[in-house]
């Protein structure tokens, strides 16, 4: 997003935000009228801090009209005391002091248009979460520091300026990053929803983890066949074009009109094979099957199952030798010397679906790796499966085993000082979610299937969280599933024991029997192993998406906006964002696809007016702004008409490329540089305000 | 607040915050109710990238006696900004020792959304600093000619 372009891309698109071609300076009107609000939260606010003292000094500043202090703010009440003041006192400028601006900063814009002032000349001030929560046991302290938290948005508050949001010509498609379940869920919704979508699949086959299932809790569906449904509902949409093999490896622009380049790497394989079987027969490359969690081996041609979409097969080109074998039994319908193409293409928004990883047991860890007979859970799942590579039957060294034991949280709920990092030196430190209803679910599968095995259950908590999800848990019980609970820090062993009836020894200290040593010997153990966030960094690093803590790409607001990405135009569907199960990945898709039809409903896509700004009164056309910005065709030198005939070089700020940053800001040597509605005399102005504010004796 | 309580009187904190990384993470500590001293006021930036040499110098002449630059660090939302940033400090750690100001008294840190106890010990750290150089006003020298 950060390629240098010569034409600003979307200038002649755009309505911008500052006019390039006056000389003339806008003289900001400073705020005469403020309208303070000060919310008592219930009491979450008013519990701590004074809030009558609060309206009070604030009363008394210069330039407030009026000062209250309301129960709820944000409730029709709170928002009608805007909306009335301001057409009974003229108000030219709205302060609340409430909770963070996060929640409900687009509540009082509303209130102030309603009120038929422009929404931008609004300021919130935090005393909820940076105040009253913060310092609950410093009253008077907190009350002092709401005071000139207040103090200090008045005084900005009086120095900000009416602006108009940036209008985008938007282009009315979309792209679809990953094909699995939420990706093809969100493209048929939005294509159902009139707007066209481009699907993109990395892999060769569509349908991502979850056609690696067998059955899904907790309808206990045959997955593939209900997300070949899908697949299949997808394909009759005229309005989609999908693309296997495919990537994104360039993407600029921004929400309305990006562009995005395409590479697709060659199938090697084409409708004319008559001769799969003979073809991938042929094939003398033998690696691990991903798609079997490396139970089997594939070749380097293959084809993960039949009736995979496509109904083709693919060849792996970090494994085929081109030796030809191939094409030699199928005699036709494969190309060992296509090359990869590459296609731009252009969306208003992106769904990004690109979903999870397994968890990979460190070697050694629960005795991964050390011994064959420890194996993890989505394994168990492709050998229950009657399509998979054992043909539905678990067996280990071709038998059933008679005693298998489970181990929850592996990979997952991570703890600093009893669990080792990952590879990125990160610990798991969250649930994975679907692991526990999963582990249940094959533990009463196995207990069905083979009376005569004994399942043990080794687990630190049971989450069967979802809806349909506790009778598992229920069922297991009746069934015969031996549970053991074992602490967070205080973790099961797994050994190999040479020569004994059984092969492994899982101890455990079980809490539920009063923290008793158990052994529990066995055939197999299987490990939960939990959900990672997938490395998509190289798109990471092209979009500068946020990305969480743990390592999942990051919502705006969990609960206020949860599938939008803080990149405008970037939305987030299915486990990209966090674990989750296939119904929370489709709703989530669902949720996307709406905010992406919202956001192309009309021919304009409207952007927040946080851009850089000239002053052309100050601007001499050094042009070191130019060297300071990162984006593309954001800043430029243009010339404008300064006096009758007299035409010199000035600072152009395209509303749309700019991102707001403000890096320019502090290149500018006469200062004629400033983001609006975040200017630095308007900062300072908060500081004169908050210092102004004398400090009160034991400020605990 | 973690840690031994330190007397904050006589010294005000600026915590500038970014609007994507340090201020939701700010918030969540509140949400948490872990508590910090209420002498740190913070102010809400797209990045603070924008600020220049001056903001910095004007906030310790007007009596703020310690500054966290809370910033997303290398995870920036905006491309080079952290650079940027970073090799700014020198430069307004220049102008503070002309004005004999301790340059411990700025820090910049990196403050994700849920950087909780992080954003604790970065407050936890400058209050003991002003605890121990007391108000910025006592040290300050006049401006040079
Ligand atoms: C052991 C286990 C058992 C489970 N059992 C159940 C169950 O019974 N019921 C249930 O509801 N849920 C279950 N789940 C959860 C379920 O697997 C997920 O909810 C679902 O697969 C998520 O779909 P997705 O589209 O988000 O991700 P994925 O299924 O991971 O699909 C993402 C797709 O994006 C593609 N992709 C990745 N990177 C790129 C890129 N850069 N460009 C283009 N494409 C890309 C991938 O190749 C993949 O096809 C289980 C999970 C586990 C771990
Ligand atoms: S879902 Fe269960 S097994 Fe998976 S991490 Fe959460 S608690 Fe552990």
């Amino acid at each position: 997003m950060a390629e240098r372009r010569s034409k600003p891309k979307g200038a002649d698109k755009a309505t911008p935000a500052t006019p390039a071609t006056r000389a003339t300076p806008q003289q900001p009107v400073r705020g005469e009228k403020v309208g303070v609000y000060v919310c008592h939260c219930g009491g979450n606010i008013s519990d701590v801090v004074d809030v009558d003292r609060v309206a009070t000094e604030a009363s008394q500043l210069e330039g407030v009209a009026v000062a209250r202090h309301i129960m709820f703010m944000c409730s029709d009440e709170g928002q009608k005391a805007i909306v009335d003041d301001i057409e009974a006192l003229g108000l030219d400028r709205v302060v609340v002091a409430a909770c963070t601006p996060k929640l409900h900063e687009a509540t009082f814009r509303r209130a102030l248009q309603r009120g038929g002032m422009n929404p931008y000349l609004f300021l919130p001030a935090n005393i909820r979460e940076q105040a009253s929560w913060a310092h609950p046991h410093s009253p008077k302290a907190a009350t002092e520091k709401a005071i000139a938290l207040v103090r200090a948005a008045v005084a900005k508050a009086e120095m900000l300026e009416p602006l108009d949001k940036v209008r985008v010509a938007a282009v009315h498609r979309s792209l679809v990053i990953g094909g699995g379940v939420a990706g093809l869920r969100a493209a048929l919704d939005l294509a159902r929803q009139g707007v066209g979508v481009t699907l993109i699949e990395k892999s060769p086959f569509l349908g991502g983890r979850s056609v690696q299932l067998h059955t899904v809790f907790p309808t206990e569906d045959p997955a593939r066949p209900l997300v070949h449904r899908l697949i299949d509902e997808v394909k009759a949409e005229r309005n989609v074009s999908i693309l296997t093999n495919t990537e994104v490896v360039a993407l600029t622009g921004y929400v309305g009109d990006f562009t995005i380049t395409l590479r697709t790497t060659p199938r090697g394989v084409s409708r004319d094979l008559r001769k799969s079987a003979e073809a991938i027969a042929a094939c003398p490359v033998k690696v691990a099957n991903e798609f079997n969690d490396g139970i089997d081996e594939r070749k380097a041609i293959y084809q993960p199952y039949p009736g995979s979409e496509p109904d083709l097969p693919a060849i792996d080109w970090a494994t085929c030798t081109r030796c030809g074998d191939c094409l030699t039994a199928a005699g036709a319908g494969i190309d060992l010397n296509a090359e990869p193409v590459e296609t731009r293409i252009e969306a208003g928004a992106i769904v990004v679906a690109t979903g999870f990883d397994h968890y990979q047991p460190r070697p050694g860890e629960y005795g991964y790796a050390a011994s064959p007979r420890v194996v993890t859970l989505p394994q168990v799942h492709r050998m229950l499966d009657p399509e998979g590579p054992t043909g539905g039957r678990l067996e280990i060294d071709g038998r059933v085993p008679r005693s298998v034991a489970f181990i929850h949280c592996v990979g997952s709920r991570q703890i600093e000082g009893v669990d080792e990092p990952g590879p990125a030196g990160k610990l798991h430190e969250y649930c994975s979610r679907v692991c526990c209803t999963a582990t249940l679910q094959a533990a009463n599968e196995l207990r069905k299937k083979y009376p005569d095995t004994a399942v043990y259950d080794l687990y630190r908590d049971i989450r069967t969280y979802g809806r349909d999800q506790e009778p598992y848990y229920v069922d297991s019980s009746k069934k015969g599933v031996v549970f053991m609970r074992f602490a967070n820090e205080d973790r099961p062993k797994v050994e190999v024991v040479e020569g004994a009836n059984y092969p492994l020894k899982v101890t455990v200290t079980d809490t539920l029997t009063f923290g008793a040593e158990i052994e529990v010997p066995v055939d197999l153990v299987i490990l939960s192993v939990g959900v990672q966030p997938r490395d998509i960094s190289e798109f990471i690093d092209m979009t500068h998406a946020p990305v969480g803590a743990d390592g999942f790409l990051l919502e705006v607001h969990p609960k206020l906006r949860p599938v939008e990405s803080a990149i405008p135009g970037l939305l987030l569907a299915g486990t990209v964002q966090a674990p989750m199960d296939i119904t929370e990945s489709t709703s989530a898709a669902s949720a996307a696809a709406a905010k992406v039809t919202a956001l192309l409903a009309s021919d304009h896509v409207e952007m927040e007016p946080f851009v850089a700004k000239v002053d052309p009164s100050r601007c001499d056309g050094c042009g070191l702004c130019l060297d300071a910005c990162h984006y593309a065709g954001a800043i430029a030198l243009q010339d404008v008409e300064i006096e009758e005939g007299v035409v010199e070089k000035r600072a152009y700020v395209n509303p749309v490329a700019c991102k707001g940053c403000g890096a320019c800001v502090p290149s500018c040597p006469v200062s004629a540089l400033d983001v609006a509605s975040w200017e630095i005399d308007q900062y300072k102005a908060m500081i004169d305000a908050i210092t102004a504010q004398p400090l009160i004796a034991g400020a605990r | 607040m973690t840690g031994t309580p330190i007397d904050t009187q006589g010294t005000r904190m600026l915590v500038i915050a970014t609007l994507l990384c340090s201020y939701p993470g700010i918030d969540a500590t509140g949400q948490a109710h872990m508590e910090y001293p209420p002498n740190t006021y913070v102010i809400p930036t797209p990045d603070p990238v924008m600020f220049p040499e001056s903001f910095y110098m004007h906030c310790f002449e007007k009596g703020v006696d310690g500054i966290l630059i809370a910033s997303c660090g290398t995870d920036s939302p905006y491309e080079g900004s952290y650079d940027q940033l970073a090799a700014r400090i020198p430069k307004v750690y220049a102008l503070m020792k002309a004005r004999g100001i301790s340059i411990r008294r700025l820090k910049l840190t990196a403050i994700c959304s849920v950087c909780t106890k992080a954003f604790l010990k970065e407050v936890s750290d400058m209050e003991a600093v002003m605890a121990e150089l007391g108000p910025v006003s006592g040290e300050m020298t006049a401006v040079p000619a």
